[in-house]
């Protein structure tokens, strides 16, 4: 048997556990509720429902996808070494990397699966208000999915080595810095920030940038979003979550199951 | 031929703010022959489960070397044609019985056809083929016990590594476990387990090993440990008079009463035996004369008190 196969065994079995988890459907319910409230903010804001409608519906997409990529992600692979379900995996011919690669790619199905969920909602609530569809929308959802994608690998970083609740900490503050990057590099280019420039500069290069991911304005306000630059970001994304995952892997490797 | 190999295996780890240093396990060597039931005896703490873990490799040696049929642990294809039971029953509880084993069963790369009729020969060989369709979390410490055996003998491997098989199961529970490891060392299986049951260990190993504080202290067959000698012998009678009674508890090493029945214990055969002969001079009955041989709990407590006081 492969490693292909037992990857895929892994994140099979990983995307069944998360289905079975309640939390997933009470977050997905409140997505709904927040996308299905976009209507009445709408009534709130006469002359700007379409911005409304799309502006909130992004915006529950990407919040909620978070919530479930950080704690749905956390658990599922923290749970595994608490409840020591592992053991009788790993004591099998399986290599460590396959199963750490196997619970990343059941949680990315599980992402896929929720943003489509998600989407439907908002593309629902946009189809019955009769606003119009742009392709900017799908290129924003897409890089959220992106941007999921990789605060899962963060998550799975930090799950790899410390307990979920200081994983989840970790993972929150790298998804609030990621966001503010721009803001912290520009603090530190400012005058009379020179003792301070070298950190922020080294977050700034070292941390990955989610602003770039973040289009649901442009997008929400109509603006056309070129190809390009979304293939970019979901290029830099791919390879800094390959990065977190090869460092995960390296630290679980060496991880003693006592 | 040899199935399990260690020499000089060692774990330290590193414990506490400070990372203090414990040696876990001290350089264990282990030789377990194919087709035998081989014991891992000691008292908790002693370095059963590191042991274990190393073989089986979950925790990584610090020292020393160690295979499985050939293959240097821990190696995955070292694990190929091995079953492993964890301590603990901890599995995959939103799973029915049947899907567990369906997935266990896939990450070793069994076909779907041979899925299909060794899962449920597996529930029925370990007692739970009503059982299949229920989740894991519904079922019982015994039930979950048994389908973590079910997990180990999925893909029909030569090897069964147990960690403390028979803990926490009720004595009908027990009794199972015991027979099902019987049979298979009789299906040509070689099993390692651990245990600090030891009257169930007693029962069913070839071969023991004793470990204690890291170290094994004995190690052989079963029966060259025990030995042939007797170590006491049991006599229980009836319908003697107070003062034989008396007479005969200043002769054993221990004397109960129970109702019309009288329980001595003495050191050898002989004493037992003049017993008798007063017993049978003053028309009392003897129910039962048994020899107590040395049993497994006498040696590892011997060996704990022996290096206690080194």
């Amino acid at each position: 048997m492969n490693s292909p196969t037992r990857v895929w065994v892994v994140a099979q079995n990983t995307f069944r556990e998360a289905v079975r988890d309640k939390l997933l459907y009470n977050l997905l319910l409140f997505a709904a509720a927040m996308i299905g409230s976009s209507i009445v903010l709408a009534k709130l804001h006469i002359g700007y429902d379409e911005r409304i409608y799309r502006d909130v519906g992004l915006a529950a997409i990407a919040f909620f996808g978070v919530l479930i990529a950080i704690f749905v992600g956390i658990n599922l692979v923290y749970r595994e070494i608490s409840l020591k379900t592992v053991y009788s995996m790993l004591a099998k011919p399986v290599h460590r990397w396959e199963f750490l690669v196997g619970k990343y790619l059941g949680l990315i199905i599980l992402l896929v699966v929720e943003v489509a969920i998600m989407s439907s909602f908002f593309l629902g609530v946009l189809w019955l208000k009769d606003s119009s569809v742009t392709p900017a929308m799908f290129s924003a959802i897409f890089l959220i999915f992106v941007e999921l994608s990789l605060i899962t690998a963060v998550a799975i970083f930090f799950s790899s080595f410390t307990t979920p609740y200081l994983a989840g900490m970790f993972t929150v503050a790298i998804w609030i810095i990621g966001h503010l990057l721009g803001d912290l590099r520009a603090f530190g280019a400012q005058e009379g920030s020179e003792s301070l420039r070298p950190i922020t500069e080294l977050l700034y290069w070292s941390l990955p940038n989610l602003d770039r991911l973040d289009i649901k304005g442009p997008a929400a306000s109509g603006a056309v979003m070129e190809a390009g630059r979304v293939w970019f970001s979901a290029a830099y994304a791919g390879l800094y979550s390959f990065a977190l995952l090869a460092g995960s892997v390296l630290l679980f490797q060496r991880r003693d199951f006592r | 031929m040899s199935v399990i190999q260690a020499s000089g295996l060692r774990k330290v780890f590193r414990t506490g703010f400070l990372m203090r240093a414990v040696e876990a396990v001290k350089g264990v060597d282990l030789d377990v022959t194919e087709g035998e039931i081989f014991g891992f005896i000691g008292p908790n703490g002693a370095g059963k489960t590191t042991t274990i873990k190393m073989l089986t490799g979950l925790i990584m040696p610090t020292g020393g070397s160690a295979s499985i049929h050939g293959i240097p642990v821990p190696a995955p294809a070292s694990r190929k044609r091995l079953g492993f039971l964890p301590e603990g029953t901890f599995f995959h509880d939103y799973l029915t019985g049947r899907e567990f084993l369906d997935f266990h069963a896939r990450l070793l790369g069994v076909p779907s056809a041979t899925r299909h009729e060794q899962i449920p020969a597996l529930l029925e060989r370990v007692g739970l083929p009503h059982a299949g369709d229920l989740r894991v979390r519904r079922y019982s410490k015994g039930m979950r016990q048994r389908i973590g055996l079910a997990q180990c003998l999925i893909g029909d491997p030569d090897l069964l590594i147990l960690d403390e098989p028979m803990s926490g199961l009720d004595p009908i529970g027990r009794k199972d476990v015991r027979e099902l490891i019987l049979s298979l060392r009789d299906d040509g299986k070689t099993i390692f387990f651990t245990s600090h049951i030891l009257a169930d260990a007693e029962v069913v190993c070839d071969k023991v090993a004793i470990i204690l504080g890291g170290e094994i202290v004995q190690h052989g067959y079963l029966d060259e440990l025990l030995g042939q000698e007797v170590e006491g012998v049991d006599l229980v009678v009836e319908g003697i008079s107070a003062e034989l009674h008396d007479a005969l508890s200043d002769e054993a090493t221990r004397a109960v009463a129970q109702g019309s029945r009288h329980l001595f214990e003495f050191r050898d055969e002989s004493g037992a035996e003049k017993a008798c002969d007063r017993v049978r001079a003053e028309g009392g009955r003897i129910r039962s004369l048994v020899p107590r041989r040395r049993s497994l709990e006498d040696l590892l407590i011997r060996d704990m008190e022996r290096k206690e006081s080194a």
